[in-house]
Parts: C-alpha cells; sequence; structure tokens
C-alpha cells in the first residue's frame, strides 16, 4: 500500500464514519431528544417513578400547575379529535388522568398514529408520561368514536430549572396522522377500548 | 401611528453609505426611470380609493361603524363594561387602521429602509437593539474597513511608495484585532441574549390562546379557550381588497382578531407541509410544522391591523397566504368572539369536547381551493365574520 | 509567504523536446483526461456554463420581480414545455429559485474554485507533478457532470402535486415539502439524485486533494510553507469530507421517504420534519465556508502578489480558516431560529454564530496589513481583490445580526437573507472567482487578457451587484418574504431597483466573454511570470501554460527563516517527495 492510498483510505474512512454518523443521527436524535426532552419531547416514567415524584411532591410540597391539550390533524385525516377537557390544573408532582377523544368521520376504517410534544419546548424533559396512545395505530371504523386516556406527572424538578420555574401552563399536543400502512377495508373491528397500555414509542 | 423617526433615525446611522448609494443611483437614473414607472401606475398600500384618513384623527372606532344595536359612546371602545352582546354585526376595522404593514419607497423614503414601527413588547426591544446596538456597529466597522482600504489605496500605492516594507509580523496588533472584535461581539451578546430571555417569556395560565394552523394556502385560527371556534383565513382577492383600500395580497377575508394589550399564547402547527407565522411589526415569528406544536407570548400594544406573510417555502402559491391580526380592545374582542358562536369568561373550561367548531367551519370544504383566484369562498367566508 | 522558487529556477528543466509536452488526441485528452490542469480547465468551463444558465434565471428571477403581479411565469412555463396556469406558473416560481440555488452552490462556485483553481493550481504550488490519484480526478468532473444533467432533467419532470414540471423545494429541500405531500412527481428524485452525484464528485475530489496535499509536497514545502491558497483547499477538502456524507445521508433518507416507505422525516411514521432541517444544516452551514474559504486562499495570493509583500500574519491567516472551518460545524442551528428551539439552544447557537466573526476579522485585518507599507499596483486581480475585501466585510457585518436569535426573527427568511447571503456570496465567492480567473488567465490559457476589460468587467458587476442586492436589505427590514414571486406593492420600488442592477450584471458579462475572445485573437502570449516580482509561488516559475508534465525533477524548496534574504540551497537536497 502507498502512502497515496493510505492517505486516501483514512480520508474515504472518515467519509464513510459521517455517512454512518448521517443515518445514526436518526435513532441518536430520537434518544437525545427523550433523553434531553429537547425540542419538547415526553419523558417516559414507570409506575414507579409516578410514585416517587408524588411522594416527594407531597413531602416538600409544590405548587399547582396548569396543563393544556391540544389535539390537531393532519390535513387528509377525517376524523374529529378533541381533548375531553382543555385545560386541567394539576399538582406538580401528582399524577393525572386525561381523555382524548377520536371519532372516524369518514366512510372506510382508518388507521390514524400520532405524533406530540409539550410546549414550551423547555417543559419536555419535566412532563412524563406513565401511559398514554403516542404512536400506538389506532384503527377506528367509520363512525366509531374512542376516549384515548393520557396518564401523566410534571416532575417536581421543574421548579428548580430557572429558565421555567415560574411557568403557568404546559401544553400537551397530540398530532394524529393517517397511518402509512392502512386496514385493508372490512377489517375486524378496533378495540373499541382503544387504551394502550405500553408505549412504543 | 408614531412619527417618522425611525426613517431619521435609519436616515443619521445610514448616512454615509446612503450618499454614495444615491450617487451610484443617480448615474443609472435615467435607465431606472423607465422601468420605475410601471409600478408606481399601480395602487399602494397608502393610496386607498377612499379618502385616506389622518391617523392622528381618528376616532377609536369611527362612527360610521358602529351599528344601532350596539349604540355607545365612541370612547367606551378603550374599556367599556356594557354588557356583554354578541356584536352580530361586527364592523372589521377599516385602512386607516392599518398600523403594521410594509411602506412604499414612494410614500417615505426613510420608513421604506428600516423596520417597520414595532407594537409589542418584545419589539421595541428588539428594534432599539438593532437600531441603537448592531446598526451602529455594522456601519462603523464597514466604513473603518472601507477607509483603511481608501488609505492604503491612496499612501501605499506604487508610484508614492516605490520601495514595499518587509513587516510580516507584528504581534501587538495581531493581539488588538483579536481580542477587540471578541470584546465587541461580547458587547452584542448582552443585549443579545437579554433579548432572547424577554421572547421566551412564559405567556401566563390565563392568557388568551390562539392556535393558528397553516395549510395549503391558508390559515385557521382556533380560539381554544373561547369555545374552540376556528376562522379560516384566506388572502383576500387582490381586486377586492384594492377597492377597499387594503394592500394588495396581505388583506384577508377573515382576520385573526385578538385583544390588545393581553398576553396572546399563540401556537402554530401544520397540517401539510411547513408553513412560519410572521408579522413582522409585532417581531414575531414562529414556523409551524406539522406533527408539532410551537408557543410563543405576544402581547399587541394598540388596537389596529398588522400584517404578516407565510415565511417558509410551502408550495406554489406561498407568496398568497398572508396573516392579518386584528387587535380590538377586550371588550370589543369579548362580543367578536360571542359573534363568532364563542364563549367568553370562566366557562371555557367545561366546553364540551364534543361541540363541533361552529360558525366558520362550514365554510372548510371549499378553503383548499379558495386561497388564490376564487372569490365566492372569499365571499362566503367573509360572510361568517360579520 | 515563506515559499519562494528561487533556486528552483537555477536548474529549470527543459521541457521543450521531453515527453513533458506530449498531448493526447483530442477525445482522450478531454474526455478520459487524467491531467490536473486539462481536468481544472474541463472544471471551469463547465463552471463559466452553469454560472451562465444560473445567472439567466436569475434574469427570469429579476425580470418577474421588476413589478407586483406575475408577468413572465407563463411565458417560461409555456417554452419549458409544460401548460401554463395559474399554479403552473406559481410553481415555475419555486422551480427557477431552487434550480438558480443548486446550480449556483453545487455546479458554479464549488466547481470553480475547488475543481477549477484547485485542480489547477495545488499541484503547481507544492511544486507535484499532478495530483495524487489522476484518473479519481477523472471522475469526480464527470460525476459533477451527469450530476448537472440530472439536475436539468428535473426540469421537465413532473414536479409538485398538480403535475407541474420541476421541483419546487427550494434548495434546501425541506421535508415535507419535498416529500409525497408537497411533491409527489419524480422531479425532486432527479434533483436529489443530480445532489448525490455531484456529492459522490466532491468527496472524491476532496480525499484527491487531501492526499495530494499530504503527500506530494515537494521536498522543503513543510505544511508551513504551502502558499495560503493551498491551505484554503486543504481546510476546504477537509469540509468536504466531513459535511457532504451528511447530506448524502440525509437526502438518502429523503429518497426512501419518497419511494420506499419509510418515515424518517414524516410525522405520519414516527419522523421529524425537524431533524431533516438539523441534517441538512449540519452539511448547509460547512458549505457556505467550502464556497469561500477558497476565495479566501486566492485573495490572499493576489494581495500579496500586487503589494509585492509577503502575507501578514501567515500562520494567523493559515490557522484562522482551520478556526473557521472548526467553528463552522457547530453552528448549524441559526438556519433555523424559527422552529421552535428552547431558548438556552437558542442562545447557545447565538454566542457560537457569533465568534466566527473573530477569525473572519482576523482575515480581513491581516489582508489590510499586507497592503499596508507595499507598493500596490492595480491590476486587475487586483481591483477585484479590493472589491472581495469591502463587500465581504458588507456581507459579513449583516451576518452578525442575522447570528442574534431575537433579532432573527425579524429577518428569519427574508429579503434581508437573501442580501446577506449574496453579498458573502455573490460579491464574495464570485469576486474571488473573478480576481482568480484574471490573476491565472494568462498562466492557464497562454494569452494575455485586455487589462481595460477587466476592469470595465470590474466596475459594472461592482455597481450592477450593489444595486441589486444592497435594496434587499430595505426590503427584507421592511418584511419582504424570500421565494415569493409576487408581492405587495409597498416592495415595487426596491425590487424595481434590484431588477435595475441585475441588467448591470448581465451587462457586465460582455467584456467579459469579450475579454476572452481578445485574448485568444489579439492577447500577447504570456510570459512565465506577467505580474513581476511580487509573484512568488511555484506555478509562477513555469512557463505559461505550463508544461503538459511539470516538475518531472522536482523543485526543492529553500529551507530558510530569514523571509527576506533568500540563501540558496543546493538543487536536489532534502527527500523526494512520496508520490
Amino acid at each position: 500500500m502507498t502512502a497515496n492510498t493510505r492517505t486516501a483510505a483514512k480520508a474515504g474512512l472518515l467519509a464513510v464514519a459521517m455517512l454512518a454518523l448521517g443515518f445514526a443521527s436518526v435513532p441518536l436524535y430520537r434518544i437525545f431528544c427523550q433523553v434531553t426532552g429537547f425540542g419538547g419531547t415526553t419523558q417516559v416514567a414507570t409506575e414507579s417513578d409516578a410514585y416517587l415524584a408524588a411522594q416527594f411532591a407531597r413531602s416538600s410540597g409544590t405548587r399547582p400547575i396548569s396543563i393544556r391539550f391540544d389535539a390537531s390533524t393532519a390535513r387528509d385525516l377525517p376524523w374529529g379529535f378533541q381533548p375531553v377537557k382543555v385545560t386541567e390544573t394539576v399538582q406538580i408532582g401528582e399524577r393525572d388522568l386525561a381523555f382524548y377523544t377520536a371519532r372516524n368521520d369518514g366512510d372506510r376504517p382508518i388507521t390514524g398514529v400520532a405524533s406530540f410534544n409539550v410546549s414550551p419546548a423547555q417543559a419536555g424533559q419535566y412532563f412524563h408520561k406513565v401511559q398514554c396512545f403516542c404512536f400506538t395505530e389506532q384503527t377506528l371504523q367509520p363512525g366509531e368514536e374512542v376516549r384515548m386516556p393520557v396518564l401523566f406527572f410534571v416532575d417536581p424538578a421543574i421548579l428548580k430549572d430557572k429558565n421555567i420555574a415560574d411557568i403557568e401552563q404546559i401544553t400537551l399536543s397530540y398530532t394524529f396522522h393517517e397511518a402509512l400502512e392502512q386496514p385493508e377495508s372490512g377489517a375486524g373491528p378496533a378495540q373499541a377500548a382503544a387504551v394502550s397500555a405500553t408505549q412504543t414509542s | 401611528m408614531t412619527l417618522n423617526n425611525w426613517g431619521k433615525l435609519a436616515g443619521r446611522w445610514l448616512g454615509a453609505i446612503w450618499l454614495g448609494c444615491v450617487a451610484l443611483l443617480l448615474t443609472f437614473a435615467a435607465a431606472g426611470q423607465a422601468v420605475a414607472q410601471a409600478p408606481a401606475a399601480a395602487p399602494t398600500v397608502a393610496a386607498p380609493l377612499a379618502p385616506p384618513a389622518d391617523p392622528a384623527n381618528v376616532e377609536p372606532l369611527a362612527p360610521e361603524a358602529r351599528t344601532p344595536a350596539n349604540n355607545e359612546a365612541p370612547q367606551e371602545i378603550v374599556g367599556g363594561d356594557g354588557p356583554l352582546v354578541a356584536d352580530t354585526a361586527h364592523q372589521r376595522l377599516g385602512p386607516e387602521w392599518i398600523k403594521g404593514a410594509p411602506t412604499a419607497a414612494t410614500d417615505n423614503m426613510g420608513k421604506s429602509l428600516t423596520f417597520q414601527d414595532q407594537y409589542s413588547n418584545t419589539g421595541n426591544y428588539a428594534l432599539w437593539m438593532h437600531n441603537w446596538v448592531l446598526l451602529p456597529i455594522i456601519v462603523a466597522i464597514s466604513l473603518f474597513v472601507l477607509a483603511l482600504l481608501l488609505v492604503v489605496i491612496v499612501r501605499f500605492n506604487r508610484r508614492r511608495n516605490t520601495v514595499p516594507s518587509k513587516t510580516t509580523h507584528n504581534t501587538m496588533i495581531e493581539v488588538v484585532w483579536t481580542v477587540v472584535p471578541a470584546l465587541i461581539l461580547l458587547l452584542i451578546a448582552i443585549p443579545s441574549i437579554r433579548l432572547l430571555a424577554k421572547q421566551y417569556e412564559a405567556p401566563p395560565e390565563d392568557a388568551v390562546t390562539i392556535k393558528a394552523t397553516g395549510y395549503q394556502w391558508y390559515w385557521t385560527y382556533s380560539y381554544m379557550d373561547n369555545g374552540e371556534f376556528e376562522v379560516i383565513s384566506n388572502m383576500m382577492p387582490e381586486a377586492e381588497a384594492v377597492a377597499a383600500g387594503f394592500p394588495a395580497q396581505l388583506e384577508v377575508d377573515n382576520r385573526m382578531v385578538v385583544p390588545v394589550n393581553t398576553p396572546i399564547r399563540l401556537q402554530t402547527t401544520a397540517a401539510d407541509v411547513i408553513h412560519s407565522f410572521a408579522v413582522p411589526s409585532l417581531w414575531f415569528k414562529l414556523d409551524a410544522i406539522p406533527g408539532r406544536l410551537n408557543e410563543k407570548l405576544l402581547t399587541i400594544r394598540e388596537p389596529g391591523i398588522y400584517y404578516g406573510q407565510c415565511s417558509e417555502l410551502c408550495g406554489s402559491r406561498h407568496a398568497y397566504m398572508p396573516i392579518a391580526i386584528e387587535a380590538l380592545p377586550r371588550d370589543q374582542w369579548e362580543r367578536w368572539v360571542l359573534a363568532q358562536g364563542g364563549t367568553v369568561g370562566e366557562v371555557e373550561a367545561a366546553a364540551p369536547a364534543a361541540a363541533t367548531v361552529p360558525a366558520a367551519t362550514a365554510n372548510a370544504a371549499s378553503s383548499p381551493e379558495a386561497a388564490a383566484a376564487a372569490a365566492a369562498p372569499a365571499a362566503a367566508g367573509t360572510a361568517t365574520a360579520q | 509567504m515563506a515559499t519562494t522558487a528561487d533556486a528552483f529556477q537555477a536548474h529549470h528543466e527543459d521541457h521543450g523536446h521531453s515527453h513533458a509536452d506530449e498531448r493526447p488526441s483530442f477525445f482522450a485528452r478531454w474526455f478520459m483526461s487524467t491531467n490536473h490542469k486539462d481536468i481544472g480547465t474541463l472544471y471551469l468551463i463547465f463552471a463559466v456554463f452553469a454560472g451562465l444558465i444560473g445567472g439567466a434565471i436569475s434574469g427570469i428571477m429579476r425580470a418577474e420581480l421588476a413589478a407586483p403581479g406575475i408577468q413572465y411565469l407563463g411565458w417560461w412555463v409555456n417554452f419549458m414545455g409544460g401548460e401554463a396556469s395559474i399554479n403552473a406558473n406559481l410553481h415555475m416560481w419555486n422551480v427557477l429559485i431552487t434550480a438558480h440555488g443548486l446550480i449556483m452552490v453545487f455546479f458554479m462556485v464549488m466547481p470553480a474554485m475547488i475543481g477549477g483553481f484547485g485542480n489547477w493550481f495545488v499541484p503547481l504550488m507544492i511544486g507535484a507533478p499532478d495530483m495524487a490519484f489522476p484518473r479519481m480526478n477523472n471522475v469526480s468532473f464527470w460525476l459533477t457532470f451527469v450530476g448537472f444533467l440530472s439536475l436539468l432533467m428535473s426540469l421537465f419532470m413532473p414536479g409538485d402535486p398538480s403535475g407541474a414540471l420541476g421541483a419546487g423545494t427550494g434548495w434546501t429541500v425541506y421535508a415535507p415539502l419535498s416529500t409525497d405531500i408537497g411533491s409527489p412527481g419524480p422531479a425532486v428524485d432527479f434533483a436529489i439524485f443530480s445532489l448525490h452525484l455531484a456529492g459522490a464528485g466532491s468527496i472524491l475530489g476532496a480525499t484527491n486533494f487531501i492526499t495530494t496535499i499530504f503527500n506530494m509536497r515537494a521536498p522543503g514545502m513543510t505544511l508551513h510553507k504551502m502558499p495560503l491558497f493551498v491551505w484554503s483547499v486543504l481546510v476546504t477538502a477537509f469540509l468536504l469530507l466531513l459535511a457532504l456524507p451528511v447530506l448524502a445521508a440525509a437526502i438518502t433518507m429523503l429518497l426512501t421517504d419518497r419511494n420506499f416507505g419509510t418515515s424518517f422525516f414524516e410525522p405520519a411514521g414516527g419522523g421529524d420534519p425537524v431533524l431533516y432541517q438539523h441534517l441538512f444544516w449540519f452539511f448547509g452551514h460547512p458549505e457556505v465556508y467550502i464556497m469561500i474559504l477558497p476565495g479566501f486562499g486566492m485573495v490572499s495570493q493576489i494581495v500579496a502578489t500586487f503589494s509585492r509583500k509577503p502575507v501578514f500574519g501567515y500562520l494567523g491567516m493559515a490557522y484562522a480558516m482551520v478556526a473557521i472551518g472548526v467553528v463552522g460545524f457547530v453552528v448549524w442551528a441559526h438556519h433555523m431560529y424559527t422552529v421552535g428551539l428552547d431558548v438556552n439552544t437558542k442562545m447557545y447557537f447565538t454566542a457560537a454564530t457569533m465568534i466566527i466573526a473573530v477569525p473572519t476579522g482576523v482575515k480581513i485585518f491581516s489582508w489590510i496589513a499586507t497592503m499596508w507599507g507595499g507598493s500596490l499596483e492595480f491590476k486587475s486581480p487586483m481591483v477585484w481583490a479590493l472589491g472581495f475585501i469591502f463587500l465581504f466585510t458588507v456581507g459579513g457585518v449583516t451576518g452578525v445580526v442575522l447570528a442574534n436569535g431575537g433579532i432573527d426573527d425579524a429577518l428569519h427568511d427574508t429579503y434581508y437573507v437573501v442580501a446577506h447571503f449574496h453579498y458573502v456570496l455573490s460579491m464574495g465567492a464570485v469576486f474571488a472567482i473573478f480576481a482568480g480567473w484574471y490573476y491565472w488567465y494568462g498562466k492557464m490559457f497562454g494569452r494575455l487578457h485586455s487589462e481595460f476589460l477587466a476592469h470595465l468587467h470590474f466596475w459594472i458587476f461592482f455597481i450592477g451587484v450593489n444595486i441589486t442586492f444592497f435594496p434587499m436589505h430595505f426590503l427584507g427590514m421592511n418584511g419582504m418574504p424570500r421565494r415569493i414571486p409576487d408581492y405587495p406593492a409597498a416592495f415595487a420600488f426596491w425590487n424595481n431597483w434590484a431588477s435595475v442592477g441585475y441588467m448591470l450584471i448581465a451587462a457586465s458579462l460582455i467584456p467579459f466573454v469579450a475579454n476572452i475572445i481578445y485574448a485568444h485573437t489579439v492577447g500577447r502570449r504570456a510570459p512565465a511570470n506577467y505580474w513581476g516580482e511580487g509573484a512568488t509561488t511555484l506555478e509562477w516559475t513555469l512557463s505559461s501554460p505550463p508544461p503538459y508534465h511539470q516538475f518531472e525533477t522536482l523543485p526543492v524548496i529553500e529551507d530558510h527563516h530569514d523571509y527576506h534574504n533568500h540563501l540558496p540551497t543546493a538543487p536536489g537536497s532534502g527527500e523526494p517527495a512520496r508520490a
């Protein structure tokens, strides 16, 4: 191997590494967002996390905070999608259960998937969801309506973040899109309960 | 409307550069004149067909804009406590209320050179920072470099300086021109960080929440705390806008009506591709991205009309999805809300989610095609607003 | 400059009758070329033609923007084989801005600076016989060429949902406007493929430059003695190597999103359109330095030559470029201030972006210090370089304004941004290209251009670009968004002036082309060093044009610490360059 091929091979390796980094950025970005709450990405919590947060909140005392529930649908999805209550006030650290409803106004069964974030974006790392319908695909028959629960709590650590310690309201936003894979027409009815126990995002 | 002070300001700082440009422009004035005639023939913003009202003398609400059913004293616009009745005959603010709009150079050269007058809290600070921190610094740097170049050209040309020096190093001066720019940047960073902090102030809990959703190629405004009604906003056909004295391509059929001097939690999202909600006179720009919700605090200081345009390339009619904000005194805004079928006050928290969006929703079906050419949906939309 | 070739001249070879001048047949020479000078020439010719096409596109754009309303787009749609309609006409506008951006970035500035001048003068300046991988060099050029054809083909493919022709996504190709929902037709696939090809060509080229510069320097040519142009190409090559693969990854994912059902950037499948922007600008910001760094290098050579002085603060100049390249990788999100970043992120990117002004300032002041005390001669390359320094400064300071995340809320995606990047590119990069063109024209083609025509070209162009782009600052501050074919009447006046300026820019091409004709008809034959004692780099020791194969005996660069009292060293001493 001549000196030139060695140098070129190193340069080529560098380029390939950057190419790999480009593709790897998709999972890396997702992990980065999930860990840091970047871009208003919500956190995933277990029941025991929620229990601990509640214990902490009760022992040290926290203030209430208002949560707004926002619902959007992509342009071509004929669904009616709303929060049951637009705003709710919860104690920081305490778990709360909120509901959305989704109704298929179209004339065919449609599978929808939701994307989500919270705003302001800085609140993402403190917004923990214990259960939700996040990316779980929902198939709704024409005219079918389901209630979708979200179980969440706000981490008391938010009170120590000087950027948003005085924040009065956090908005949790879901947008339903038509899933890339759609059910064959005449598919079996969807689970009416539509409660997804696990978070797959 | 404030005086011509921004123009004077800009004139002061841009003076030197401006003189040079004028000299260049004059050189080519002959060529320019011929072409410049064409746009001058078209009606401009500040030449509405109706006789233009002097902004300083305009009554808070023009009497003729009031309906007998809503017969109150004129001064009540700035804070009446009359009974809340739906303002079913809500009269859109007329062209004399336009505050946030670009200025044509043919109307006011000074104002055409710089930012629009600012009507939001952060806007004033940002404008101050630009005019009194950034602009002086960048003009000074540019002129300094130009002056150095001129000195070099005059003093060190081959005729006057036949023997070049051999200096290639001077540690002192190299340190200076590294450290001084760094200090200048530090100087800029202080107001810059403060401005960012102001812009990221969180809206209070009771802020009026409006969700702007971008579609190809129109906006919808959902009043989330007021019964979740939705306003669909298409560009007003140009001829219609010009006939009514409004700037073409900026005026819309249904404006985003907001209360003045009230914190607004403005949330943006999009239903198809990325759009951007931008209003230059409020120093406001926030992308509307499908699948996520952005939000920002906006407080408008004066009643009036503020125009903006979609600011992210979103397809063929990107140029034709303007934004028009109509800021009204709170009580008047509340009457407008009631007229839209919305609710005012604490009731909204319990508003049933199942309630479908009233009023303007009826037009939703026709709106995707409506944006540019069609007059029919626009007319339908206007009917809804009134 | 630490480099001189005095010693080398003492043993100048007689190239006249050796195989140094053996040239292959026409087809083999120009289509299967492995000669760095021929490939450089191919790149330059290619860049001139691409530039003419890109410039003609801006002509259509400026004509359309000269007055409010839609005037010419329908005619153009019909001309391109489409069917004029409101939608097709408006889509045509987006196709034009997309094509203008991609052509100027990937097929004009990059091929001219790196492919053209880089290929021609990096081997000459470091005393190498050719590039390290001559055949790969040829592959690079033809990949770029085919990439250009692919982009041109996209103009004739259905693009938007209504089937109007061409890719109308902007050069940024943001998802989801570039995915099925905004651009279902194959035009965007062809545009993406075009970027793949041009990107692959550039990555191969970058590998070639890095290998050449690291391994093939003549004996005694240490890194710290390399001419600054070589330094600039070295830094640029690294930027290309690190940035372009990320673009390749991003647009590949876009391609699979469009055609193979993936959802990297599709919210409907768990993707994030903002991630595309992060990836694009992770490439896109280094890309703007890729376009300007070789210009920095050329201006350094030219300023030193016509001041008859070595460059002031050589090491500072070299490492300022390295610093700009490094910092250029950590500032990308300033292109995305309005996507909904949180406050800490925005503060970080504001601070990091402003830091770039420091090394840039070092360069500007070092150029002035190089001239200070010099004996300036205002030949055409010098005039272009002086224009570069001033106009690049103007473009740079508006960059400081835009760097402020809070200020950017008003200026983002307005004409202020358009003014800013045309000041640094259309006046920075393009002025540097013309400076290099006139500096090396005689060296490359063996005939001297007319200084009068070159100066005339400069003055018309200088006035034209300023009339075109300076008013865009006003339009942007007043609120005019980018990328719109039609605008509210209030913006008419300054748009009109911008269009007047365009006519001057177009007119300046007349002396440019006339000068080429002049050079090859009545132009004098160029001597080896037609710029005199200020021109000290190795290419001036060779004939004009240089022999087909130069440096068959490697030149030896003398090793001296006193830059001004050259102490001749014996030829042949020192190690031979590894090849």
